[in-house]
């Protein structure tokens, strides 16, 4: 073992060393190179970054679950509002091996673009993500190794899914703070890159754009046919365009492009600008920084997959437990993740954002974010963002995208408002109310004509 | 005799070192209570529990938005529409985003996003803030940014006065997360930081009252150690030795632990708005001291030892003494059957710290007397050196002055001047009202800083006397959200159309159903004849829908719940004086009564807000002003005929403590004074605490009676001249601890306290002085004849005179005078 020959700590002082110096992803040889080479990241940390065993010395291993009783063991790798849901709020995480084949943390042809594209980005003139040669940025990640905030938010905003085209039908939970269900939501939410498309074409000439993005609620009935649509320019300094339509009127309404902080629908906690804790233009916001590296817990694993319980949950639903009314946490698998970019951002570009900050905990391995929370302008938490993700295999079954692969998602959010202490938690099921199911291509259907313009939102909004 | 009381008083004589370790032990678990003791003011909890009106109130305490603070921005010369005014507007509602506790969600402004305008599109309706990114500072901009204010009938009616000299700032905060202290502080330093030459800001709203009284009651604290000052150094100089000082203070301290410990035990958090009678307590517990350690120096004088005389002096004054405490006690419990939490939990406090003066009234002060060195100068506490200051002599010219007039011929003329102030009195006293009310609100001044703006934001705006009047959803988790189906929004409609069409209507009215009617219109191409919305279930929930969307169901929580199930129509009056309070209430009865309570899928309630608890409090006033001092009458009445063996001694006492009752309702009258909570606490304190002066006059004047050879006038002389005197100081010393609230208390609640509880204790001095001698003289009751009567306080001493010294512990024989 040749991690011996370095102390228990060697792995953590090494990422805070490199936070100070911009180093890159890796503590024991440099990341990239490995993951382009064999997929494998195990030769590029010690044991106690990729064992949660010998993270916590044996305190906590595979198969336990955190709980207020040994959460003390891994405070330091879980975000400030999951440290205090389990101390404070009853809730439970379950802990598995960490994943090493980076594979199965990514869709394969966005790992195949990002590989066959790294080295070829650069942020123009105007910050925005270019080609070498100035065209619209391609497929994958365009900084696989980020050097600073900027370029890791960049991974994260140019392609929100990491597909060309996702559509997830989304079930969502909104608990009051006395734990009871206040509202409950089916929408679907569909989003299509004209630009940063894997294969590093512009869809249909679009190249001023990056994407359009839609979401139509499906149920309840006095909410179904509230349809939404979102056309992002490809210049990241510019607000979308923000169109609703209500059936019962008939009538198209624009919304304030730069009014993101305020939830779609009653009782949701979701804000546009939570999407994907990218969810506005990366350059409306500054002041972007790495504050940190250091390892994280992160729900990334393929356990998460169908609800986490082997299968059971044939809609992809969850388990649920904790809060008042034992039921406000969806139950997750942790694993931990060796290196994670602790990325801080502000809100420049919105003078009366009640927001004062985001912070972002970017796994290196597929810059993707496992924790997500925001400050208001005091400084003080005032929501969390936890994505949960899956490969979409497990022994029962696996879900293939068009490459013939399994599929890669998210499968579900806590969304917690923690000042209002209301939270909002939803799943990517498999279908919901209006027969939508989730899905990662076309499949050859003319998706945007049939979900992503203005017309189209009216008749999803039919009734 | 060997009565009871003088067996106790020995038993504890003979086991001090026993009692020492008892009192020693029960006040250290006492004290260990201190550290939980909580002084808050739940507001909520000042209301009576049992109104309908208060019932409605705590279940819909969103209505009338108690967690709202308004600033009100007003330009001194001119209108708002000019750059400096919008420019402080702006960063106002940004600062006071960075309040503690706030709700980012819930701040409403001119400048904020939610604030907004509506115009018809080429791509549909475009919903737009009022303001932009930034505040409009050209000419142009300021222009187009009045024209959009005249798009958005919400901001002109809310946001905007009538004469576009003022504006709002709305800031809700949220509850489980506000300190009020915290928040009142900063937003108090961002009001005063703003006002200029050019500008009035004023703060108001429910969180802003609570900073104040939070910030105000600070003050108590000063207050209180003025005035236990001033009680210390009345004491220091009347009694002149260690004992006579040492003794009432101690005996007041521990009381105090044990009051203050057992709340502490209990959890119980003690309402700071009442301290004022603790401190009374604490009066009464000094007075009591001084009265028992007087009669120990007598004693002492006569038996020449400290143990004899403690002993004695314990038997001899347990009885009167635990009458007298019995009165308090039954005063302040009494309290406790008013259904107001807050004085519930204030009468246990001070009921159990009056019960403590019991034991340590009398047992403990008694060992303190037998352990402390004895005084050197008993002989001139007592007169027995035949020296009498100059302002005795005059004290004892006066009492024996005011005696003159109670028997007699004199009496005959004082008796028909009593009977015609009593007439007089009753009269007027019976014209009372009920309700004081104040614009703003009771517990501060009239000119205090937050009336004031209470003041100008009713001027300009709708303002905040409010009355709600609640529709409740029968099934709390109807899938089909009951406030915004068809036949609720009808019935809000409906509720508004009636009132605003009646005779002295509201001055605005609001409901969920203005924001569906209003987003009808919008969505409909904006001509007003759309704001009506169809009579159906599909219609009305779509309007709703457009209304909510894009925002959350928060920034409607004044007119409707989360769960979108219970709504409200809000009133807005002019004022809340009690007949505006008659009059709304009596047009919303009739109104609710016109549209039905009872509907399928909801209950029509009236109601909350301002208006329906101001009145809540006056019937709560006026359900148990007479029950309160019916029950006192009666109990004090069945605990005095026991202690004097006549049931017209219990009558006699009751009637100068009544008569002073109304003479301070008359009083007050004539000030312009209503009959309020204060007023119901101060007849309980006053009857209770008041009639202990009859009780010693009494008591006196049955043993002077047999002193003076049955002579009426002569024992009711000798009664005045000396027991009056205790009268005087026992009177003084309560004025001493009450009377400073009045003057120093910013608190407007605490300083009536003070006032009415200094007339009452100046009235019933003086009525019984006056009055009660009167009585005695006319009815010449049989009781006083008695020898038998536990509450007299004499002892014949002769029979100790020169018996022993302190090492000598012989039992005396003792006897009742």
């Amino acid at each position: 073992m040749h991690i011996r020959k370095y102390d228990f700590d060697y792995g953590r002082r090494m990422l805070l060393q490199k936070a100070a110096v911009g180093a890159t992803a890796g503590v024991l040889a440099p990341l990239w190179p490995m993951i382009g080479n064999t997929a494998d990241n195990t030769k590029a940390y010690p044991d106690e970054l990729l064992s949660i065993e010998m993270h916590t010395k044996g305190k906590i291993k595979p198969g336990d679950v955190i709980t207020k009783d040994n959460v003390e063991h891994v405070a330091h790798l879980l975000d400030p509002v999951a440290l205090m849901h389990v101390k404070t709020m009853g809730r439970r995480i379950n802990i598995v091996e960490s994943t090493k084949d980076v594979t199965k943390l990514y869709p394969h042809n966005y790992l195949a673009a990002t590989l066959r594209n790294k080295g070829k980005a650069k942020l123009g003139p105007d910050k925005n993500v270019y080609f070498q040669n100035g065209d619209p940025w391609g497929g994958g990640m365009p900084f696989p190794d980020a050097k600073d905030g900027l370029e890791a938010t960049a991974n994260l905003t140019l392609s929100w899914g990491r597909h060309d085209y996702s559509q997830y039908a989304v079930r969502d939970w909104d608990i009051a703070p006395d734990g009871s269900l206040s509202y409950q939501y089916d929408f679907v939410w569909a989003e299509l890159n004209t630009t940063a498309r894997e294969d590093d074409k512009v869809w249909n000439g679009k190249k001023d754009l990056l994407r359009y993005q839609s979401v139509w609620f499906t149920s309840p009935q006095d909410t179904a046919g509230s349809s939404f649509l979102n056309i992002w320019s490809y210049d990241q300094r510019k607000f979308p365009d923000l169109y609703g339509y209500f059936p019962a009127f008939k009538r198209v309404r624009q919304f304030p492009t730069n009014q993101r902080f305020e939830p779609l629908v009653p009782g949701i906690t979701l804000f546009l600008s939570d999407a994907w804790a990218a969810g506005d233009p990366m350059l409306t916001w500054g002041n972007y920084k790495i504050v940190e590296r250091k390892p994280m817990l992160g729900v990334i694993g393929s356990r998460n997959f169908m609800g986490g319980r082997g299968g059971s949950m044939d809609n992809y639903e969850r388990p649920v437990h904790g809060g008042p009314k034992n039921q406000t946490f969806h139950d997750v698998w942790m694993e931990l993740v060796p290196e994670c970019l602790v990325v801080d951002a502000e809100p420049v570009g919105y003078p009366r954002a009640p927001v004062g900050k985001k912070r972002t905990w970017i796994d290196v391995r597929n810059g993707m974010y496992v924790a997500y929370n925001t400050y208001d302008r005091r400084g003080e938490i005032w929501k969390t963002f936890e994505p949960h993700y899956a490969q979409y295999s497990n022994d029962k079954l696996t879900i293939k995208d068009e490459s013939g692969h399994p599929s890669w998602s998210w499968v579900g959010v806590l969304s917690h408002d923690l000042q209002a202490n209301r939270m909002s938690r939803f799943v990517q099921a498999k279908e919901v109310t209006g027969g939508y199911k989730s899905t990662y291509s076309t499949g050859g259907v003319d998706v945007y004509n049939k979900y992503l313009t203005v017309n189209a939102i009216t008749r999803l909004g039919a009734v | 005799m060997h009565s009871l009381r003088f067996r106790i008083a020995r038993w504890v004589m003979q086991h001090r070192g026993l009692a020492w370790v008892v009192f020693a032990l029960i006040t250290a678990g006492f004290a260990m209570g201190l550290r939980d003791v909580e002084l808050k003011t739940i507001f909520s909890d000042l209301l009576p529990e049992d109104d309908p009106y208060v019932q409605v109130f705590k279940d819909h305490p969103n209505f009338g938005n108690p967690l709202t603070v308004t600033v009100m921005v007003r330009r001194k010369s001119g209108d708002i529409y000019n750059p400096e005014t919008l420019a402080k507007v702006w960063q106002l509602t940004r600062d006071i985003d960075l309040a503690p506790g706030v709700d980012h969600d819930q701040i409403l402004s001119i400048s904020t996003e939610k604030a907004r305008y509506a115009e018809a599109t080429p791509f549909g309706i475009d919903m737009r803030p009022l303001m932009g990114d930034f505040v409009p500072k050209t000419p142009e901009e300021i222009a187009d940014f009045r024209t959009r204010v005249d798009k958005s009938p919400g901001a002109r009616n809310f946001l905007i006065s009538g004469d576009s000299t003022a504006t709002l700032i709305n800031a809700t905060f949220i509850e489980a997360r506000l300190d009020y202290g915290e928040a009142f502080q900063f937003v108090q330093d961002l009001v005063e930081k703003n006002r200029d030459a050019e500008h009035d800001v004023y703060l108001a709203g429910q969180p802003a009252l609570t900073g104040w009284v939070y910030a105000l009651e600070s003050q108590m604290f000063g207050i209180f150690a003025v005035t236990l000052g001033a009680l210390v150094l009345f004491l220091v100089l009347y009694m002149r030795n260690i004992v006579g000082v040492v003794t009432p203070i101690v005996t007041s301290a521990v009381a105090a632990i044990w009051g203050f410990g057992l709340t502490g035990w209990l959890k119980s958090p003690i309402e700071p708005l009442l301290m004022i009678v603790p401190l009374l307590l604490v009066a009464r517990s000094f007075s009591h001291c001084v009265q028992f350690t007087e009669r120990y120096y007598e004693i002492y004088a006569e038996v020449k030892d400290r143990t004899k005389a403690a002993e004695i002096t314990m038997g001899v004054m347990m009885a009167p003494s635990v009458l007298g405490i019995f009165t308090d006690i039954v005063g302040i419990f009494i309290i406790a059957i008013a259904p107001i939490p807050a004085m519930d939990r204030f009468a246990m406090f001070c009921g159990w710290w009056a019960v403590w003066l019991i034991p340590t009234g009398v047992v403990l002060i008694s060992l303190l007397l037998a352990s402390l060195p004895a005084p050197g100068n008993v002989a001139r506490l007592v007169g027995h050196d035949g020296q009498v200051s100059g302002f005795q002599a005059f004290l004892k010219k006066m009492l024996a002055g005011i005696a003159r007039l109670t028997y007699g011929k004199p009496a005959r003329v004082t008796g028909v001047l009593v009977v015609l102030v009593s007439l007089a009195a009753v009269y007027t006293a019976l014209q009372i009202k009920i309700g004081n009310p104040v614009e703003g609100s009771n517990l501060l001044w009239e000119d205090s800083e937050y009336n004031e703006a209470v003041r100008q934001i009713n001027s300009h705006f709708p303002g905040v006397n409010t009355l709600e009047i609640v529709l409740e959803a029968k099934d709390q988790l109807s899938p089909s959200r009951v406030a915004r189906q068809a036949e609720t929004a009808a019935t809000r409609a409906a509720l508004q159309h009636i009132m605003e069409s009646g005779s002295e209507p509201p001055r605005a009215t609001l409901s969920f159903t203005d924001y569906i009617m209003e987003a009808n219109r919008l969505m409909s191409g904006g001509d007003p004849k759309w704001l009506p919305v169809d009579p159906t279930d599909y219609a009305t929930n779509a309007a709703s829908a457009i209304t909510m969307v894009g925002s959350s169901p928060k920034a409607y929580s004044h007119v409707m719940n989360f769960e979108q199930q219970n709504s409200t129509v809000s009133l807005w009056y002019q004022d809340n004086k009690q007949e505006t309070v008659d009059h709304a209430l009596a047009a919303a009865s009739a109104a609710v009564a016109q549209v039905g309570i009872d509907h399928k899928t909801f209950t029509v309630r009236l109601g909350t807000g301002t208006i329906a608890l101001q009145q809540a409090m006056n019937n709560v006033v006026k359900r148990y002003h007479w029950v309160v001092i019916g029950l006192l009458n009666l109990v004090i009445l069945l605990g005095c005929s026991y202690a004097y063996r006549s049931f017209a001694a219990g009558l006699l006492l009751l009637v100068p403590v009544n008569l002073s009752n109304f003479c301070l309702n008359a009083t007050m009258h004539l000030l312009g004074i209503g009959l309020d909570i204060n007023a119901l606490m101060v007849a309980a304190i006053g009857v209770g605490v008041g009639i202990d002066y009859g009780i010693y006059l009494l008591s006196r004047i049955c043993e002077e009676y047999h002193a003076h050879d049955r002579d009426w006038g002569r024992a009711i002389t000798a009664s005045l001249t000396t027991t009056g005197k205790a009268i005087l100081f026992t009177a003084t010393i309560m004025l001493v601890s009450i009377v400073p609230w009045y003057f120093l208390s910013e608190l407007k609640f605490m300083a009536d306290m003070g006032l009415l509880l200094t007339l009452v204790m100046l009235i019933n001095m003086v009525l019984s002085l006056v009055v009660l001698p009167l009585l005695v003289w006319v009815v010449k009751p049989g009781f006083v004849a008695r020898k038998d009567l536990f509450v007299g306080e004499g002892v014949d001493l002769s029979q100790f005179a020169n018996t022993g010294t302190d090492a000598e512990r012989k039992a005396p024989a003792m006897a009742c005078a």
